[in-house]
């Protein structure tokens, strides 16, 4: 079974953990475009239709909850997966991302090994 | 689920605390690292440094900054981890401590010998155990999982769940809430209380009205969960996530045992030669068992059996064996008591050194100590051998100090602690001059020690064979 390396977008507004996280993603074959916060990550669905979005739900300007629904709301971009970063401690936001439209969700600290088998069967349902 | 979270401010102090020997390490030139890894070092770093700066600023938000930050460094020590430990072996003590302060999977036993686990293979397929006591839901989860090439064997009941448990090897298990007989919530109860089983990943299914149970079994030990009806996606995605989570484990125990072994090892090869707290101190540091050795002064003291060859020739070899007991075990503890290291044993003589692996400031004075209470011991021990009907004994002994090279010294194959040099064969030599039960010490051992302790006798020049110089000796009379 081969793992599918598409564009991924990450949106998170922490900069240590976001160049982090794309270090990381990149390690592991990904092609990474990121933002900073649920308005930019909108805009960049539509722009540049990454395969999927490595969303944190805690955001300025628009949070991850907004950005998600509104995400689904629009015909253009309500395809692209979007896994939902959550804090460990809160399991009520796992129910409440997938009732946003996630395609799944991960917790922070993020499992990595974890999160690439999570991305890549998101990655994979979708084609 | 870590408790830890509920007080971020204590978790980043505890990590703080453990990535103090990390920063040492990188911050001595001992560990040279090259880009682009340099830049992970520093991003590190940089993590550490936020998480004091957070620390010191508490704000409303100041936890959710925390979490990230403290995701960051998790994530960068694990990059660390995969790429550099081996190569660095003050980074491959400390990175595991660092990374379980982390809250990683890692165990702290990661900081010994050996090879890390390796990172598992994405997608792995694995043995899928689906219970629940509806036909079509077996069917239907059969059906999904076997097409994603998974193994998947069911069960009816949760009392047909727990014998194939027991029988096969499972890597997830899904298990209904609401059933006939056992329910889910028991049949966890049951895995999480049974020592074999309690690793084997759990997923729950249930309905959405069903949400408390499920809360609780997640309480219990329950890794996930999923909502009749299933999306297909994250049924896949939960199965993948959990056979890797299994394959980690089953990684873990694997390394934990091949550790076990090297520890037994190293006990084994070393107890015989070393007290048990210098062991401890080679577990602690399992990079120093490579080969090779470095150049260290110590304090060499040979001592042997006067007459023993002729000895040995007139009594039966039961005898001799079991006199020679007596007498190595006696002088062993002496000599591991004044924190000596025995080289080697030869025939009836003993080699020691003091100032390795260890370098003590008094080793000259431990080693003339030591040489006394060995005297000393030697009533003790005939009047043992008088009672078994065997000869008495007597000794001698000789201390030097000098540069030797002091490590690993053999091949792959055979390799022991041991020291070599000039200054050893000179000891063995001083030895053969030695007269019955005298200490004899080299010049060079006696201008190390403190003034004022010991009673020493006439110098005497001793010329050997094969060393130019002649060799200026004390013997030690006792203590002042």
């Amino acid at each position: 079974m081969t793992v599918t390396l598409r564009r991924i977008l990450l949106v998170e507004d922490n900069e240590v953990n976001r160049n982090m996280l794309t270090r990381r993603l990149e390690r592991a074959g990904h092609s990474v475009i990121t933002a900073a916060d649920g308005a930019i990550a909108l805009d960049m669905m539509l722009k540049e239709r990454p395969a999927l979005v490595l969303m944190d739900m805690n955001l300025p300007v628009k949070d991850g909850w907004t950005a998600c629904r509104e995400a689904q709301a629009d015909p253009e971009i309500r395809d692209i997966p979007i896994i939902a970063l959550t804090a460990h401690a809160m399991e009520e936001d796992r129910a409440r991302a997938l009732e946003a439209g996630c395609a799944d969700f991960a917790t922070k600290p993020v499992d990595f090994p974890a999160l690439l088998t999570v991305i890549a069967a998101a990655i994979d349902a979708n084609i | 689920m870590s408790t830890d979270i509920d007080q971020p401010g204590a978790w980043a102090r505890r990590i703080l605390s453990s990535a103090e020997p990390f920063l040492a390490a990188t911050t001595r030139p001992t560990v040279a690292i090259e880009p682009p890894t340099d830049a992970d070092v520093l991003a590190l770093k940089e993590g550490l440094t936020r998480i004091s700066e957070l620390l010191d600023t508490p704000s409303s938000d100041v936890n959710h900054d925390l979490l990230n930050v403290i995701g960051a460094i998790r994530g960068y020590a694990e990059m660390l981890q995969e790429d550099i430990a081996l190569l660095h072996p003050a980074l491959g003590q400390t990175l595991p401590a660092l990374l379980s302060s982390v809250g990683s999977t890692p165990p702290a036993a990661d900081a010994l010998v050996g090879t890390p686990p390796p990172v598992p293979t994405q997608k792995e397929a694995g043995v899928i155990l689906a219970v629940d006591d509806m036909p079509e839901n077996r069917e239907l989860i059969s059906r999904l999982l076997s097409r994603a090439g998974h193994t998947v064997i069911s069960a009816e009941s949760g009392e047909e769940a727990l014998e194939l448990l027991e029988t096969r090897g499972v890597d997830v298990m899904l298990l209904d809430l609401m059933m006939p007989g056992i329910g889910g919530a028991e049949v966890l109860k049951k895995m999480k209380e049974h020592e074999g089983l309690r690793a084997t990943p759990v997923i729950m299914i249930s309905g959405r009205q069903d949400m408390d149970q499920i809360i609780t079994c997640i309480q219990a030990g329950a890794d996930d969960y999923l909502l009749k009806p299933f999306n297909p996606v994250l049924l896949q995605a939960r199965i993948s996530a959990g056979i890797e989570r299994k394959r980690w484990h089953d990684r873990e125990e694997d390394y934990r045992h091949q550790l076990e072994r090297n520890e037994r090892f190293i006990r084994r090869t070393f107890g015989r030669y070393l007290s048990d707290d210098i062991v401890e101190q080679l577990l602690e540091a399992p990079e120093g068992l490579e080969l090779g050795g470095d150049l260290r002064e110590v304090t060499i003291m040979m001592s042997d059996i006067c007459g023993f060859t002729s000895l040995a020739e007139h009594l039966p070899p039961t005898q001799v064996v079991s006199l020679l007991n007596r007498y190595f075990e006696a002088m062993t503890a002496i000599i591991f008591e004044a924190e000596g290291t025995i080289d080697e044993f030869l025939g009836d003589a003993i080699l020691a050194v003091f100032g390795a692996p260890r370098r003590l400031d008094d080793d000259p004075e431990r080693a003339v100590r030591c040489a006394l209470a060995m005297r000393e011991a030697m009533e003790a021990v005939n009047a043992a051998n008088a009672l078994a009907d065997l000869p008495a004994l007597s000794q001698r002994i000789a201390l030097n100090t000098g540069t030797v090279i002091a490590g690993n010294i053999g091949s792959e194959q055979r390799a022991k602690y041991g020291c070599v040099g000039h200054a050893m064969n000179v000891t063995s030599r001083i030895e053969g001059q030695a007269a019955v039960n005298e200490i004899l010490i080299a010049e060079a051992t006696r201008q190390l020690l403190p003034d004022g302790v010991f009673r020493l006798g006439e110098p005497r020049e001793i010329f050997a064979k094969g060393i130019e110089d002649s060799i200026l000796t004390y013997p030690v009379l006792g203590l002042r």
